[in-house]
């Protein structure tokens, strides 16, 4: 019997190759942007999942209140660890204070190279389970060791034993060798970290580093810990709470400080955080996403019932002449299913072969590395079950709706489907619809916005500014030597120092006071120190007042202020203003001389915040160079590599453009544009494809129809307007469901954005319009061929 | 009204050739009731096929109102016949998803009748069928016989010239069969050409003439008034 079904469904696989091509490659690239969904959904979910301790590490966070609202970060004061370990110990296994990870120069022997590597406390390599390939959990017991990863050992000493070689980072703290690790895993918090260096020597690394030992007011470090074994995060969370506000200065208590857990399980998917409360971050991508890749293939299963059920009225006899020799129900339902099955496994087998096809674009846009997971047993049983429930039930409808004609009726030829049997068909068309306008409206969005950020005035000119970082001391007194030159080869018009890149603020302070100061104001500003050209050499806007000049000596203790500090500090006339930083006896006097226009250095999509710019050549660690507009980039860039390399031979050049920098910031955002465009334009074409077969049928079903209005005259513009009428009444019906639905959503996930688009009626115009022609131009093809059609056929047929 | 001369029209599979008509010719006059008969296969309902421009010959001349149509292309035909060609057929051919109304308003819609008039027009030919009260049904409500009527009212809406009637009654007991006939009879009596092909002696009784057919060609001509 069971033969039979398969044979009988093979044959009907053949005998209509049109719907099975379209039911198979529809289904087939359902199950593959469903497979990918899942992969990279597997990927997200089990982040850091490698760390042994998973469950039981946290990273320590606080919540501080200014001007009534509550920031949250997880920058935390250097004595609070001890404080931790004294005080609250039982409450911990491991606590372990880190500094920032970043990239350092690591010497050994004549190499120089730029890895990236954390300070970290001894137990840091334990709590975290390094898989250590060489030397033990202790290796960073003594202050001058380092243990390195086994690509760094390799890219040092190739395949000479690492152990007990000396290095040197940053030109000047002697470690050597004493532990190599296992590469992390690119899918956690630690990827790509090269060394850990010992926080003991961390410690003694810088004159400011140990002056924090007792400062509760600087949050430079990192801690991270692992509770203890007999506890939960929250009753820790309890018990440390005020840990850090006890301390701080009574002048600091107002920002009421309060110290929680992060736990490991949120780092990577619950990051955001809005007035002191979690707030959700990456996992909602993670929950679009599934819903996307379930739509996605709902949209799939729809093509295959609409056309399954669409071609039973074709197979009505069949399964009359079935009945009539003895089939019952139950059996019928059966060959129903077999076959229905049957398309679903041979659409698995072509879904693998087209994720594995798709997997490198995709891999590229997630910037992952997913691998289809060919040798695990559980992603065959997932798969093959998935494909099962799947065929299950994109074969239930035609399974029982077919079983269940009458037999007498089907061959007296006085069968007919009733008006309402196409309504069903026309429901699961109209959700087709509207998820793929859906997807195409939000895709539009999402580039909207993008475009609009990226439009937005920053304030100086971006083009050609170079940024290279002062790794080492190796760069300080050389500024003038290497101005000098750069200056005589053409290379470069201007170059400047900073305290921060163009494309980010290292640095804010408070403390500052002013005449006529809003008493109640928690100020906070942005402070950036830079040299005397800074202005003239990324070419920002003078409102008010005048640069900052080598004419005046008085410039050491002059300020200049972005419009929004002017309008923070409710300043009616600033230039002129004395604005006081401190309040003990070492307090200084600023005068501000004068306003720019606000510079975009951070997010493109916040505000741009109020921004107090010093003049200082001690407390910078960038060089900004403007590239000469006249000559070539690169012979320009290869200019400036070589002066460098003269007067700082022992750095290796590294350099960033403050362009490029700055389009990285919108990475995230357009992952999520390249998805969606993805989806949505996948989303349309399954759609398309059942509305193509879904045409045919119905052209086919009217054929005689279409035969008789063509006897009495119909012309063929007629024809085609009857038969193309129904499918954008649909079309308009998926307009009207999804233009509220996605505006909703997508004004949702706009106000995540403080500058933001509009989401302007075109957007649905354009989408209604694009999806109403692709309609049409699918029916048509259907329609004219109908109507082309001799009648005589048709109707002789009867 | 109708003039064909040696007309050939054969059919071809990939493995037999079928002769349908074979040299045939024949004429009709304006005003005539003709009927056609023959078994099966003998190219009657090839003959109607042609001669309401549905089907072009191989060979062969035809023409209709003094025009040779045997090489109109499909848009000229189109046109000749939605202003003077009405069909009825043995299974009706209505259309399920249209009321009578509406089945009847059809012809008017392509041939461009404004919608007052479509609608003076559909009722005067409805009441001539004396299907009136049945105008908002849907043709699977009603009986054979009261689909056929509804057919012929769609046929005679737009005051064709000519009507092509294949085997009008034979989806009919003999009841509505007469009606059907008695209805044909009429419209001939007002003026309307009618070419009808039948199986039944009876139906060809209302005619004035039968053309009988075997292999695509004539063999005898009866001439009844």
């Amino acid at each position: 019997m069971f033969k039979n079904h398969f044979k009988i469904a093979w044959r009907n696989l053949l005998k209509d190759r049109m719907s099975s091509v379209i039911n198979i490659g529809g289904l087939a690239v359902g199950m593959a942007v469903a497979l990918l969904i899942g992969f990279w959904i597997y990927d997200e979910v089990n982040f850091n999942k490698s760390f042994k301790n998973y469950d039981r590490i946290a990273q320590l966070m606080q919540h501080q209140t200014a001007n009534g609202n509550i920031s949250t970060f997880n920058g935390m004061p250097l004595p609070l660890g001890k404080e931790l370990q004294t005080n609250y110990g039982n409450n911990f296994k491991y606590v372990v204070m880190t500094s920032w990870a970043g990239d350092g120069i690591i010497t050994a022997g004549e190499k120089n190279l730029s890895k990236r590597g954390i300070f970290m406390d001894e137990d840091g390599p334990r709590m975290f389970s390094l898989k250590m390939i060489e030397g033990s959990y202790d290796a960073l017991k003594y202050p001058n060791t380092i243990i390195i990863s086994s690509s760094m050992a390799k890219a040092f000493f190739g395949n000479d034993d690492p152990i007990n070689k000396p290095m040197k980072i940053g030109h000047k703290l002697d470690v050597k060798v004493t532990g190599v690790y296992e590469d992390i895993p690119l899918n956690t918090e630690f990827a790509g970290l090269e060394y850990i260096a010992p926080w003991s020597l961390y410690l003694t690394s810088e004159k400011w580093i140990k002056q924090s030992e007792a400062a509760w007011d600087n949050n430079s470090f990192q801690i991270y810990v692992q509770i203890a074994d007999h506890t939960a995060f929250d009753a820790v969370d309890r018990n440390i709470m005020h840990s850090k506000n006890i301390h701080d200065a009574p002048e600091d208590k107002k920002y009421n400080a309060q110290v929680f857990l992060n736990p490991m399980r949120d780092w990577h998917l619950r990051t955001h955080f809005e007035n002191g409360i979690r707030t959700g971050g990456p996992i909602e991508y993670v929950r679009l996403f599934s819903i996307i890749g379930i739509f996605v293939l709902l949209l799939a299963c729809i093509n295959f019932m609409n056309l399954s059920t669409a071609r039973s009225e074709k197979r009505a006899k069949e399964v009359g002449i079935r009945k009539s020799i003895g089939s019952l129900r139950g059996q019928l339902v059966m060959q129903f299913y077999v076959e229905s099955l049957l398309i679903v496994m041979v659409a698995f087998a072509l879904s693998l072969v087209l994720a594995q096809l798709i997997l490198p674009w995709f891999n590229d846009v997630a910037s992952k590395k997913m691998i289809i997971p060919w040798n695990n047993p559980f992603f065959w049983i997932a798969g093959l079950g998935f494909s099962f429930i799947t065929g299950i039930i994109a074969g239930s409808y035609p399974a029982l709706y077919l079983s269940s004609f009458q037999p007498i009726k089907v061959l007296k030829g006085t069968f007919k489907v009733g008006r309402l049997a196409a309504i069903p068909r026309k429901i699961l068309v109209v959700m087709q619809f509207s998820i793929s306008l859906a997807l195409i409206i939000g895709t539009i969005v999402v580039y909207n916005q993008i475009q609009f950020s990226k439009n937005r005035p920053i304030g100086y000119n971006r083009n050609g500014l170079m940024m290279i970082r002062m790794k080492t001391p190796d760069f300080y007194g050389k500024f003038g030597l290497l101005e000098n030159e750069l200056k005589n080869s053409g290379a470069v018009e201007q170059m400047a120092e900073s305290h921060s890149p163009l494309t980010n603020v290292y640095s804010s302070n408070n403390g500052f006071s002013w005449p006529g100061q809003n008493p109640s104001l928690d100020e906070d500003f942005e402070t950036i120190w830079v040299t005397h050209d800074f202005g003239k050499t990324i070419s920002w806007q003078l409102k008010e007042g005048r640069d900052f000049s080598k004419e005046f000596t008085s410039d050491s203790s002059a300020i200049i202020i972005n419009e929004s500090a002017v309008k923070y500090m409710g300043l009616k006339d600033p230039v002129g203003t004395i604005v006081k930083w401190g309040t003990d006896a070492n307090a200084k006097n600023y005068k501000i001389i004068g306003v720019v226009k606000d510079l975009l250095m951070e997010s493109p999509y916040d505000a741009v915040k109020q921004t107090i710019y010093f003049m200082d050549y001690d407390n910078v660690n960038w060089i900004i160079l403007k590239l000469n507009p006249n000559k070539s980039a690169k012979q320009s860039i290869s200019q400036v590599e070589s002066v460098f390399k003269k007067y700082i031979p022992s750095v290796p050049f590294d350099y960033e453009f403050a362009d490029r920098e700055f389009a990285s910031k919108f990475a995230a955002e357009e992952r999520i544009g390249k998805l969606s465009t993805f989806f949505a334009g996948l989303a349309i074409f399954i759609s398309c494809l059942g509305l193509f077969g879904l045409a045919s049928f119905v052209a086919e079903q009217r054929t005689k129809e279409i035969g008789v209005r063509k006897v009495l005259g119909a012309s063929l513009f007629n024809l085609w307007r009857l038969l193309s009428k129904d499918f954008l009444l649909l079309v308009m019906i998926s307009l009207l469901i999804a233009v509220p639905l996605s505006y909703y959503f997508m004004n949702n996930w706009l106000l995540h954005y403080n500058y933001r688009t509009n989401i302007s009626w075109w957007v649905f115009g354009i989408s209604g319009v694009g999806v109403i022609l692709i309609t049409l131009l699918t029916v048509s093809f259907q329609a004219l061929k109908a109507a082309v059609a001799n009648p005589v056929k048709s109707l002789r047929s009867e | 009204m109708i003039k064909i001369t040696e007309l050939e029209k054969i059919y071809r599979t990939e493995e037999v050739e079928t002769i349908a008509l074979n040299k045939l010719s024949i004429e009709v006059k304006d005003g005539e009731f003709v009927a056609v008969m023959g078994p099966s296969g003998c190219g009657k309902s090839t003959l109607l096929n042609i001669l309401g421009l549905l089907d072009d010959p191989d060979k062969g001349s035809f023409i209709f109102n003094q025009i040779e149509v045997a090489d109109f292309n499909e848009r000229r035909r189109a046109d000749l016949r939605k202003h003077n060609i009405g069909f009825v057929f043995q299974s009706f051919n209505l259309i399920d998803e249209l009321t009578v109304f509406e089945n009847v308003e059809l012809p008017l819609i392509y041939t461009g009748v404004k919608s007052a008039d479509r609608k003076k027009r559909v009722e005067e030919v409805l009441d001539k069928v004396q299907i009136m009260h049945r105008r908002n049904h849907y043709p699977q409500q009603l009986s054979g016989g009261q689909q056929q009527r509804v057919a012929v009212a769609r046929a005679v809406v737009n005051k064709p010239k000519l009507i092509l009637a294949d085997e009008p009654t034979g989806n009919l007991d003999s009841h509505n069969g007469n009606d059907v006939m008695q209805l044909l009879t009429e419209l001939n009596e007002q003026g309307t050409t009618i070419v009808m092909v039948t199986h039944s002696e009876h139906d060809a009784g209302y005619s004035h003439r039968i053309i009988r057919m075997l292999d695509g060609q004539t063999v005898t001509e009866n001439i009844l008034v």
